[in-house]
């Protein structure tokens, strides 16, 4: 049954995915607040489960001409070395800090999606 | 090639980049403002280009994880089943749907993860 669960949590957040609104990080709120995984295991499982939701959702991006290769291609370049060592450093923490800094991001993140401006 | 705007984007996806790799996610969330504000985009271009941006940076992410005996591909099945399904959804509704109304809600359920970690 969890694993129905699962499956029906990754469906949900994948559609925030598929939009790029947060549902990687709403996911990891579940699999940690709600079904109670450890932290690093969960973070593990969230960097797995976005391959396939990006995945299924970039060709309507690229069909509706969203994308943007000028902004893309930079972002990548510099975003790849800056997660590669940052991933290194947290895979490597210990659970209590790593949580700490994990409560902290989320209500910063959550404060900041609540007050958000209706804009373009 | 605009050398502003390449920095611009450089200096947010290694933003994103940072928390991503961190957090093992939530890089979008870092990601979306920063086009928005720095490089100028219009909201649901910026939300479309962060999942391009962050998909590789996730590839990378994974790969550290695995090395460091991190990842249990068994426990992400269901969830990689179902961000499949969703991510094809949430690509065909993107231009539909209203995000405004989508993001105050799924705020609250953040808060309650950043006070549940903290406590």
């Amino acid at each position: 049954m969890e694993r129905l669960y699962d499956f029906l949590a990754g469906t949900a957040t994948g559609l925030l995915s598929g939009f790029g609104v947060g549902g990687g990080t709403l996911l990891l709120v579940y699999m940690t607040a709600v079904r109670g995984l450890e932290q690093h295991l969960a973070q593990g499982i969230n960097l797995l489960y976005f391959l396939p939701a990006a995945s299924a959702a970039l060709p309507s991006h690229q069909k509706n001409r969203y994308l943007d290769r000028r902004i893309i291609l930079p972002a990548v370049c510099a975003g790849v070395c800056c997660t590669a060592l940052a991933a290194w450093i947290s895979s490597g923490l210990q659970l209590g800090p790593l949580r700490k800094c994990f409560g902290l991001f989320l209500l910063l993140t959550g404060l900041s999606e609540l007050f958000h401006k209706k804009s373009r | 090639m605009n050398t502003k705007l390449w920095l611009r984007a450089a200096l947010a996806g290694g933003a994103a980049g940072l928390v991503n790799g961190f957090f093992g996610g939530g890089g979008g969330m870092v990601l979306v403002p920063l086009l928005v504000r720095c490089c100028a985009l219009e909201r649901r271009r910026a939300f479309a280009n962060s999942v391009a941006v962050i998909l590789p940076l996730c590839v990378v992410s994974a790969a550290v994880y695995a090395f460091r005996g991190r990842l249990d591909l068994s426990s992400a099945l269901p969830f990689l089943l179902g961000g499949l399904a969703g991510g094809y959804l949430g690509g065909r509704l993107f231009r539909r749907v209203s995000i405004h109304w989508l993001r105050r809600g799924f705020a609250l359920l953040i808060l309650f993860g950043g006070i549940k970690a903290l406590i």
